[in-house]
C-alpha cells in the first residue's frame, strides 16, 4: 500500500525542477507549483523570466502595499520593478514563445501521457475551460517541464497511458516532476528517472496510470 | 520652342493638392519624396516613407507595411517609370534599359492604399512617352492608379481610360496628347494646373467624455475590449460608458470575459475591479472570443460563465498567442496565417491544417472589429500613445485592428510633447481620445 506513504511537498517539487534551468535560460513559469520554482534558483544562476503579460526579466513579487496594477505577471500577481526589465505587447510575448526564444516552460497539468501529450486546460466535468498561453507554450517552448502532484485529490493517476482530457499539445512534454517521481516521456513510453526518498520503482508504478519503463537502477531525488 | 516643363518642386506642389486634412499619405522615393516638404503642417497629414518613418515616428519596416496593408493609407504617391491606359504602373525608368528597378514597397502600396497617384516625367529625354498603351516591364500594381501627375499634365484614370484634366502653364491639350503613348481624351473642363497648397485642419480626435466617444456603437457590433485580466490597462470608463449606452447583441473580443471581479486578478487588496461583467449582466453580449474566458476558480463563477451555462452567450475559445496574432493580422491586412499552436487538439477541429516541413500547422484568420476600447497612459492630440508597464499587452495589438479605436488615457498632451522614440501606438491607429475623469477609480 502506498496510501500513507509520505510524498514530497510542493516546495520540494519546485526545488527539483529548479535544477533543470540552465544559467542564462529564458524561462516561462505557469501558475501553481511552477510559480514556486523561482524561489529555488541559485542566486548566482541568472535566469530570465518571461511572462505573457508582456514582461521579460521579471523580478520578485511585490511587497504588500507596493502593488502596481501596471506591473503584473501572467498569474495576476504584482511584481517588484527591477533593473533590466523589458515590456512588450502580446504579439511580441507570443513571438518569443512560438519563435523558439523561450528555452524552458514549467507548466501544471491535469494529465500527461506516456509519449508526452499534455492536457491542462479543461476538466471535462466543467464543460468550459481556460487555454490562456498554455497551448502556445506547449507548441513553442524549446523544453516543456510539467510540475504537478502525481495523483489528483481523488487518487486518480495524472500520468496516464493516453490522455482522456482535452489536449493542450501532442508529444510536447520532455520531463515530468511530481511528488513521487521524475519521469521522461519517450516515443517508447514513460521512462522512470528518479524516485522520491523512501519510494521504490514498483510503488511509483502502482500509483501511475502509464506503464513505466523502469531502468535497472533508479536514482533517488537529490533535494 | 516648346513651353517649359515643370520642375520637380512644382510637380510636388500639385501632388500636395490631392491631400485632405489628416490623410495618411505613403510617399515613395524619387519625385514623391518632395511632397511632404511642400505640404502645410497644419493639414495634419501623416507621411509614411519607404524607410519606415511615419512623420517623426520610426517604425520597423514590418509595422510600416502593416500600416499600408491594414488599409490606413488614404493616398499613396508612387514613383512610376511607366503608366498604362488602365492605370497599371511599373517602376521601370524608361531611360535606363538595364532592366526593371526593384519594386521596393510599391507593390504593397498598390495593393493596400485607398487611392494611388503616380508621378513621373511625361516623356524621357529622347521624347519617348512614359504613358503607354502597354507597359514594357512587369507591373508593380495593376489598374490601381487613379491620377497621374507629370511635368506637363494631370491625367485622370478610370475604367474608360485616360482623360487629360489639367495642363502645365503654356501647354495645350494637343501638345500633351502628342507626347502621350496611349489613347487619351481631353476633358471638356480642361484647365491649367493649380499649385496652391491644400488647406484645412483635421477634425480633433479629442472627445469631451466617454459617452460621446462611443455613442455610435451599433447593436450587433464587434468590440475589442483591452487589458490582460486585471484592472491594469483596462478602459473602465469606456466600459461603463458602453454599458450605459446600452447597445446589444455585441461580440466582444478580449483576453478574458471578465474574471477580475470574482477572483481579484491583478487587483490590489480590498478593491473590486470593474470588468466585462458589467456588459454581461446588462444583457449586451451575444458572444465572447477569448483565451481565458472563465474564472480559474470553479467555485467562483463569473457573470460570463453563469450566462454561458444559461445558454445566453456563445464562446469562441482561442489560445492567447493565436488571439494576439489574429488581432495583429487583422490590423496588418494579413487575412490568415498558419500556426503550430493547437495542432492535434480540439482547437484544430474544423480548421484547415497543413504539414509544413514535417510539422502540423492550423489555419487561423485575422480578426477585425467595428470598435476597440483601449486604455493607455498618455495620448498626444495626434493620437500617439504611450503605455505603462505590463498594461500594453493586448491594447497595442487591438488598436490597429478596429475601424474605430477609442482610447481612454490619464493625460492628453499637445502633439510634440511625447518622445517619438517612446511612442508604442502611432496615432494613425487611433480615432478618438478621451481623458479618464480624475475622480474615476476603475473600482466598484
Amino acid at each position: 500500500m502506498t496510501d500513507d506513504k509520505e510524498r514530497l511537498d510542493r516546495a520540494i517539487i519546485a526545488m527539483r525542477v529548479a535544477r533543470e534551468l540552465p544559467p542564462g535560460a529564458t524561462v516561462n513559469l505557469g501558475i501553481g507549483i511552477p510559480t514556486l520554482v523561482s524561489m529555488f534558483v541559485a542566486d548566482d544562476s541568472i535566469v530570465f523570466y518571461h511572462s505573457e503579460s508582456g514582461v521579460l526579466n521579471c523580478g520578485p513579487l511585490a511587497e504588500d502595499g507596493n502593488e502596481d496594477i501596471d506591473l503584473i505577471n501572467a498569474g495576476g500577481q504584482f511584481l517588484e520593478p527591477v533593473p533590466g526589465m523589458a515590456y512588450f505587447s502580446s504579439v511580441d510575448a507570443f513571438a518569443m514563445i512560438r519563435g523558439g526564444h523561450v528555452d524552458v516552460t514549467i507548466l501544471g497539468a491535469h494529465q500527461v501521457s506516456a509519449t508526452g501529450d499534455l492536457a491542462n486546460w479543461m476538466l471535462p466535468d466543467r464543460g468550459v475551460g481556460n487555454i490562456g498561453g498554455a497551448m502556445d507554450l506547449a507548441a513553442g517552448a524549446e523544453k516543456v517541464i510539467v510540475a504537478m502532484e502525481h495523483n489528483d485529490r481523488n487518487g486518480n493517476p495524472k500520468v496516464v497511458q493516453e490522455c482522456s482530457f482535452p489536449l493542450t499539445g501532442k508529444g510536447c512534454v520532455s520531463l515530468v516532476v511530481t511528488d513521487v517521481a521524475v519521469m521522461e516521456p519517450t516515443p517508447d513510453g514513460m521512462a522512470l528517472r528518479e524516485v522520491a526518498p523512501g519510494w521504490s520503482a514498483d510503488e511509483v508504478q502502482s500509483v501511475t496510470g502509464a506503464r513505466l519503463i523502469i531502468p535497472d537502477s533508479v536514482a533517488e531525488y537529490e533535494v | 520652342m516648346p513651353p517649359a516643363k515643370l520642375d520637380p518642386q512644382a510637380m510636388a506642389r500639385r501632388a500636395a493638392g490631392f491631400i485632405a486634412p489628416g490623410d495618411v499619405v505613403a510617399v515613395d522615393s524619387g519625385l514623391p519624396s518632395l511632397v511632404p516638404g511642400v505640404t502645410p503642417p497644419d493639414l495634419g497629414a501623416w507621411f509614411l516613407r519607404n524607410n519606415g518613418m511615419l512623420n517623426d515616428l520610426p517604425l520597423s519596416l514590418a509595422d510600416a507595411a502593416a500600416v499600408t496593408r491594414g488599409g490606413y493609407v488614404d493616398l499613396a504617391v508612387v514613383n512610376a517609370g511607366q503608366v498604362d491606359a488602365a492605370g497599371s504602373f511599373s517602376s521601370l525608368i524608361s531611360t535606363v534599359h538595364s532592366g526593371p528597378n526593384p519594386p521596393g514597397n510599391a507593390v504593397d502600396l498598390a495593393a493596400g492604399s485607398g487611392r494611388v497617384i503616380a508621378m513621373l516625367p511625361h516623356a524621357d529625354d529622347q521624347g519617348r512617352p512614359n504613358i503607354v498603351a502597354t507597359l514594357s516591364s512587369p507591373a508593380d500594381g495593376l489598374r490601381c492608379v487613379s491620377a497621374i501627375i507629370t511635368d506637363i499634365a494631370v491625367i485622370e484614370v478610370d475604367s474608360g481610360g485616360l482623360t487629360l484634366a489639367e495642363v502645365a502653364p503654356g501647354w495645350s491639350g494637343n501638345d500633351v496628347r502628342a507626347l502621350t503613348g496611349a489613347d487619351i481624351s481631353i476633358s471638356p473642363a480642361l484647365r491649367e494646373m493649380d499649385f496652391s497648397p491644400p488647406t484645412g485642419v483635421p477634425p480633433s480626435k479629442v472627445y469631451p467624455d466617454g459617452p460621446s466617444a462611443i455613442a455610435d456603437v451599433p447593436d450587433g457590433a464587434t468590440v475589442f475590449i483591452d487589458g490582460f485580466g486585471g484592472p491594469g490597462g483596462m478602459a473602465h470608463y469606456l466600459l461603463i460608458s458602453l454599458r450605459d449606452q446600452g447597445s446589444r447583441d455585441l461580440t466582444i473580443v478580449s483576453n478574458t470575459a471578465g474574471i477580475a471581479r470574482v477572483v481579484s486578478f491583478g487587483t490590489p487588496p480590498g478593491r473590486t475591479a470593474i470588468d466585462h461583467s458589467v456588459l454581461i449582466e446588462n444583457g449586451q453580449v451575444a458572444k465572447a472570443i477569448a483565451s481565458f474566458p472563465v474564472s480559474p476558480s470553479v467555485s467562483r463563477p463569473s457573470e460570463f460563465e453563469l450566462a454561458y451555462r444559461r445558454g445566453e452567450v456563445d464562446l469562441e475559445l482561442v489560445p492567447q498567442g493565436t488571439l494576439a496574432e489574429r488581432l495583429r493580422a487583422g490590423g496588418a491586412g494579413i487575412h490568415a496565417f498558419y500556426t503550430p499552436t493547437g495542432a492535434g487538439t480540439l482547437i484544430a477541429e474544423g480548421k484547415e491544417s497543413r504539414n509544413i516541413d514535417g510539422r502540423d500547422y492550423i489555419l487561423e484568420y485575422g480578426l477585425r472589429a467595428d470598435f476597440a476600447i483601449i486604455r493607455a497612459h498618455k495620448a498626444d492630440t495626434n493620437g500617439n500613445l504611450v503605455y505603462r508597464g505590463t498594461s500594453r499587452n493586448f491594447n497595442a495589438v487591438m488598436a490597429p485592428a478596429a475601424r474605430v479605436t477609442v482610447v481612454e488615457v490619464d493625460e492628453i498632451v499637445e502633439a510634440g510633447q511625447l518622445d517619438p522614440e517612446e511612442i508604442v501606438t502611432p496615432g494613425v491607429f487611433v480615432q478618438r481620445i478621451v481623458k479618464r475623469p480624475d475622480a474615476f477609480t476603475g473600482y466598484e
